[in-house]
């Protein structure tokens, strides 16, 4: 087991490798010049090139490489070109906003498709399931920068008293009831998209555990119905969703760049979304690979949670 | 990182061709549907300069924000451009980025997945790691990161959009190829002495070609969603040229004025499209695939 | 707005923001602290102590350090932090601030100022002449600084005594106070500089010497500042100021969402009211809406590359008479706010001329008759816009449609901002860019280093000796009036019989406040001064 989490520890690091030599080559193909920005409104010729051999940027390539990989594994991401704040703290500032946001969604998301996935699955093939997961097949199609500007006209412009803002972001320990009303809009939007994944989850796992002999062995002994899917099917169930709710980090990573950007939540990915743009390297490598590190993390957990879950599954097959 | 779960490698029973599809197609209702969804999303682009009442780049500031009426069934924009037929236009841009993106997709991925399944060793190890770590990537962050570095234009999207699908096909492929490897057949025709890249193409590829036509389908769908979000965030086609995610994103600024119906023609235009392929793959993977139809 | 955050952009902004009619509404205009003779609050409401007031700006700052700053929006906090040493009035007159009086020598080479003996910075080390000098030799020395252009005309800065600075000029240069107005004349305490490092820029607490104090700092989020009890400034009946205890100021980047926050009460004022909701927010009765023309401007802009299309200055007169700038203005994105521009110089600058009206309305035949005087065939350019931004892009496309009309095509290409910055500052592009720039209160700031030959943001390397000749006596010159005349000649030149680029409108100030707001002036260059502020309860 532990041997296991090792090993899988220790594949991450070449691939975290791949993940930053990755985005290091991308944004620096861009054919712009970061230091154009940086070097004030009337950049004249000294300056700029004062500036450019300041942030290091008159060396090759594999020396800034070198360079900024020495210095990321002591854990110093630099400093953004734009506001000069350390990047490392850049995201600290910023990832419990996101978390907190997918957090959010992933509830609403795990809660809906249980309730739904449940009675789809009991009443399977009935018009209540063909309806629901219609719904939900239509609710990952909606583009969710639409849904979310839907949401913020529906809130600020026709439903009266602005029970929910149109965007923005209040820290928790500022107002915790402000936070969470700003933070209803954007996590519905994030929560739709994977809604109806996880619905499909939840529904083809109970339906599959529905045909398994202890089900059956249960009901023999009389159960009721009610008590059958609580305690056995569901909990049962519950394995894939264990799953789903690792998948999905990489999924409100995704969510949280267009949600954030369209409810100006300070977030990572919205903090993504304006560094890529202006160039400004640090932070994109910096950002790309926190990401990348949690995702991977968290598939890692995810694979030792199931295993604890589910006696079948072996260590030895998972690196398939 | 270990697969979730592997759609089960299941070919097509080869009775009389013209019987074999109504017989699928009656199987399959939803098929029917997908389909002709699907149609009418090609109608619309292909004939979008004959359906389009109005021509869709032409500005006429006088009309500028017109509610939807006979004459402009979706209203105009701020331009004073016809929202209809810029949605009929928009078509072209989404399903051409849909198709090419995926194709991008679908061609690197899969030859990737071929080789590495079928080599094994060293360049199998490599390949792996570059596609975990393509994985490891938050999608649209790479698909932003690249279309920004080539150029905020419609043609980089596309690339950037098939490099974001190549993962999926190379795993796909790969565990098929792994799974089918071992098989007698294969080791069969080694054993005669057929080429590696016959086995991979004669009797690799269209074991494994079920499954790829249903990850083909949804990755349409993402493909499309995606060019919109980058669209909509300004690194989709240049203006004038119509596209669905830039239309969106004109609007917004209009959101408080209540000028909805600016959004609301590309924004059900995205939906349509995206459900259609959604709801394709859907039916596709139920249909082609008798394990998954079972507990579906 | 954009999804990327392109309006952020500044001082170079592509035209985000686009201006207005000038409808002076200074109704409070002379309204500036510093016992120099200003009025503060209006006759016969006697003006309160205390409260809160949060203001919201138009998007994030990026940078406190004045040295380094390069974005418009910085400048949001650093008036209420940082005392410069002069400042303007609303109309653009200079005043005296932490200097309360200046010589020139007749040569025009040497100023010499006396300065504030009664003002201590928030870390509590007093100002002095020997701080000044620290500053001021600090922006123009500095590896990295981006005030070296603005202070170059600067040979020596001598503190002479605490209360006397001295600095010599290389060359006479009539603009150079108004360079002291803001960033390059902000005084910050040394300790409390050298102390931050690197990390100053974000976290500059203490350093200022203005009459609120920055005490939290939450990037993307709200800067919060306390009253300075011991600020010298008072106002002109004798009131200690500020009146308030606390100012908050904000970065809420969607104009919707700004607006909401004000019509909510979250917010109790702003700069930045997008045009098409202006005719909202002036029937809002509990809103105040005040708009005066700005100093800034936007236009477009040849790039000069090999193949220069525009290397024949006809053509870019072609495009200049092509265009409709009343609708650019009216039904483009701005919706009105702001005014139309035929050159560089505004109505707030002392040389504007408002009888210079070169191109009032589009002259489509008289554009065709001068492409086919060139006799290179249709005239068809590339428009560089950069990319996110949905207000420009539809403003670009509406120009297009215009320009159509004269049989010019204008092909639109979307970059990022930084690529085209790049493009144009090596002479790469052959088309155009749109190029807004903020303004600066002497016409200097709008003019020299867009039209003289070889300054560094003239990318169209145009250059025109009598342009040049003028401009340098623009500079020299002492007198107002001789300047004047020198600009609008120049201006005569460079927009009409030999053209530059093509202006097209002029920025507005905005600001609107809620009723109970006092005391609270539109300035041209658009930044808040908070010291006058009171709340009437």
């Amino acid at each position: 087991m532990t041997r296991y989490i090792l090993r899988r520890l220790l594949l991450m690091i070449p691939v975290a490798f791949l993940v930053t030599i990755g985005i290091f080559v991308i944004i620096r193909i861009a054919p712009g010049d970061p230091v154009l920005t940086y070097a004030g409104e009337n950049p004249d010729p000294v300056t700029i090139a004062a500036v450019r051999a300041d942030l290091g940027l008159d060396r090759p390539l594999p020396v800034q490489y070198a360079a900024w990989l020495s210095r990321a594994v002591q854990g110093d991401l630099g400093r953004s070109f734009q506001t000069h704040q350390r990047v490392t703290e850049a995201i600290i500032e910023r990832l419990p906003v996101t978390f907190e946001l997918g957090v959010a969604a992933i509830l609403i998301s795990v809660t809906l498709a249980l309730l739904i996935g449940t009675i789809s699955a009991i009443k399977r093939n009935s018009a209540v399931d063909l309806v629901t997961t219609s719904v939900t097949l239509a609710g990952v199609s909606f583009p969710n920068f639409y849904l979310g500007l839907l949401l913020i006209l529906l809130f600020a412009y026709v439903v009266p008293g602005h029970i929910f803002p149109p965007g923005g972001f209040t820290p928790f320990a500022t107002d915790p009831g402000d936070n969470l009303r700003r933070l209803v809009l954007p996590a519905i939007t994030v929560a739709t998209a994977s809604l109806a994944v996880n619905l499909r989850q939840v529904r083809s796992s109970l339906l599959d555990v529905f045909g398994q002999d202890y089900m059956r062995t249960a009901r023999a002994k009389g159960l009721h119905e009610r008590a059958v899917i609580v305690r056995h099917a569901l909990k049962n169930a519950l394995i894939p969703v264990v799953t789903i709710i690792g998948i999905q980090i990489g999924a409100i990573i995704e969510g949280a760049i267009i949600t954030e950007t369209i409810f100006f939540i300070p977030g990572i990915g919205r903090l993504a979304v304006q560094a890529i743009p202006s160039q400004d390297y640090p932070v994109v490598q910096g950002v790309v690979l926190v990401s990348a590190l949690s995702f991977m993390l968290s598939t890692l957990a995810v694979d030792v949670l199931y295993a604890f879950l589910d006696p079948r599954i072996s260590f030895g097959s998972a690196e398939a | 990182m270990s697969e979730v779960a592997l759609p089960v490698v299941v070919s097509l029973q080869k009775p009389g061709r013209v019987s074999s599809i109504r017989y699928f197609l009656r199987r399959n209702p939803r098929m029917i549907v997908g389909g002709v969804l699907l149609f009418i999303l090609l109608f619309m682009a292909a004939f979008a300069p004959f359906i389009a009442p109005y021509d869709p780049i032409k500005v006429n500031i006088a009309d500028q924000l017109q509610p939807p009426s006979f004459q402009h069934w979706l209203g105009t924009d701020d331009l004073g451009r016809d929202v209809f037929s810029r949605v009929l236009w928009g078509s072209r841009v989404s399903l051409s980025v849909g198709v090419i993106s995926v194709s991008i997709g679908f061609l690197v991925g899969v030859s990737i997945g071929l080789l590495a399944g079928y080599l094994g060793g060293t360049f199998d190890l490599l390949a792996m790691r570059v596609i975990d770590a393509l994985l490891a990537f938050p999608a649209l962050v790479l698909a932003i990161a690249i279309t920004a570095s080539l150029g905020p234009q419609i043609q980089n999207a596309m690339i950037a959009i098939g490099v974001v699908a190549i993962p999926g096909y190379a795993r796909l492929t790969r565990g098929q190829v792994l799974a089918v490897r071992s098989s007698e057949f294969i080791a069969a025709a080694r054993t005669v002495g057929v080429p590696p890249w016959r086995i991979m193409l004669r009797h690799i590829f269209p074991n494994i070609a079920n499954a790829l036509v249903v990850q083909a389908t949804l990755a349409t769908a993402f493909a499309i969603l995606a060019e919109a979000a980058l669209s909509f965030l300004g690194l989709g086609p240049q203006p004038p040229y119509p596209s669905w995610g830039q239309d969106i994103s004109y609007s917004q600024r209009y959101l408080a004025n209540m000028k909805w119906w600016m959004s609301a023609g590309p924004g059900i235009a995205i939906f349509i499209a995206v459900f259609t392929f959604n709801f394709l793959g859907d039916a596709l993977r139920d249909a082609l695939d008798p394990r998954l139809r079972r507990s579906g | 707005m954009g999804g990327f955050g392109m309006a952020r952009r500044s001082a170079w902004r592509f035209t985000a923001i686009f201006a207005v009619l000038a409808i002076l509404l200074s109704a409070c205009a002379s309204n500036t602290p510093g016992g120099t003779g200003a009025t503060s609050a209006p006759a016969g409401a006697k003006a309160a102590y205390g409260g809160s007031v949060t203001f919201a700006m138009n998007s994030d700052i990026t940078n406190m350090d004045p040295m380094l700053s390069g974005l418009f929006v910085d400048r949001h906090l650093m008036y209420a932090m940082y005392d410069s040493l002069v400042r303007v009035t609303p109309k653009g007159e200079i005043i005296p601030w932490l200097a309360t009086k200046w010589t020139v020598s007749p040569d025009g080479k040497t100023y010499t100022f006396t300065l504030r003996t009664d003002v201590k910075y928030h870390d509590g080390s007093a100002f002095d002449a020997a701080s000044a000098k620290w500053n001021l030799d600090r922006y123009r020395s500095t590896k990295g600084s981006a005030r070296v252009g603005e202070l170059a005309p600067i040979d020596t800065v001598t503190a002479v005594d605490a209360a006397t600075l001295k600095v010599d000029l290389k060359t006479p240069f009539a603009p150079f106070l108004s360079v002291l107005i803001d960033r390059s004349g902000m005084m910050l305490s040394q300790k409390t500089v050298e102390a931050g490092g690197a990390d100053f820029t974000r976290k500059a607490f203490n350093a200022g010497s203005g009459p609120f104090i920055l005490t939290e700092a939450v990037k993307d989020d709200h800067y919060t500042f306390k009253k300075n009890p011991s600020w010298w400034g008072t106002a002109a009946n004798g009131d200690k100021l500020p009146y308030l205890d606390q100012v908050i100021i904000k970065p809420i980047t969607d104009g919707d969402v700004r607006l909401t926050n004000v019509r909510t009460g979250q917010v109790q004022a702003t700069n930045a009211v997008t045009g098409k909701d202006v005719p909202t927010v002036k029937g809002d009765s509990t809103l105040v809406y005040q708009e005066i023309a700005g100093i800034g401007n936007n236009s477009l802009y040849p790039n000069e590359a090999a193949g220069f299309i525009f290397s024949d200055h006809r053509l870019v007169k072609a495009v200049s008479m092509a265009i409709d700038r009343n609708e650019l203005l009216n039904k483009g994105p701005a919706q009105g706010v702001g005014s139309v521009a035929f050159g560089p110089i505004a109505p707030s600058h002392f040389a504007f001329d408002p009888n210079f009206k070169p191109y009032a309305a589009p002259d489509i035949a008289g554009a065709k008759k001068l492409v086919a005087d060139v006799g290179k065939g249709p005239l068809k350019f590339e428009l560089l816009v950069s990319s996110g931004d949905a207000a420009t892009l539809q403003f670009a496309q509406l120009m297009q449609s215009q320009l159509a009309k004269a049989d010019i095509t204008m092909d639109i290409k979307t970059l990022l901002f930084n690529e085209i910055v790049l493009q144009q500052n090596d002479h790469k592009h052959l088309g155009m860019t749109l190029i807004g720039w903020s303004g600066r209160v002497d016409p200097d700031g709008n003019v020299y280093d867009f039209v003289y030959t070889g300054r560094p943001n003239n990318a169209a390397s145009y250059s025109n000796k009598s342009v040049d000749a003028l401009l340098d006596d623009s500079r020299t010159a002492t007198d107002q009036a001789k300047r004047k005349d020198d600009f609008q000649k120049a201006q005569q030149t460079f927009v009409v019989d030999d053209p530059a680029m093509i202006w097209y409108s002029y920025n507005a100030a905005q600001l609107l406040t809620a009723k109970n707001v006092q005391g609270f002036n539109v300035f041209p260059d658009q930044l808040p001064r908070f010291e006058t502020v009171w709340l009437q309860k």
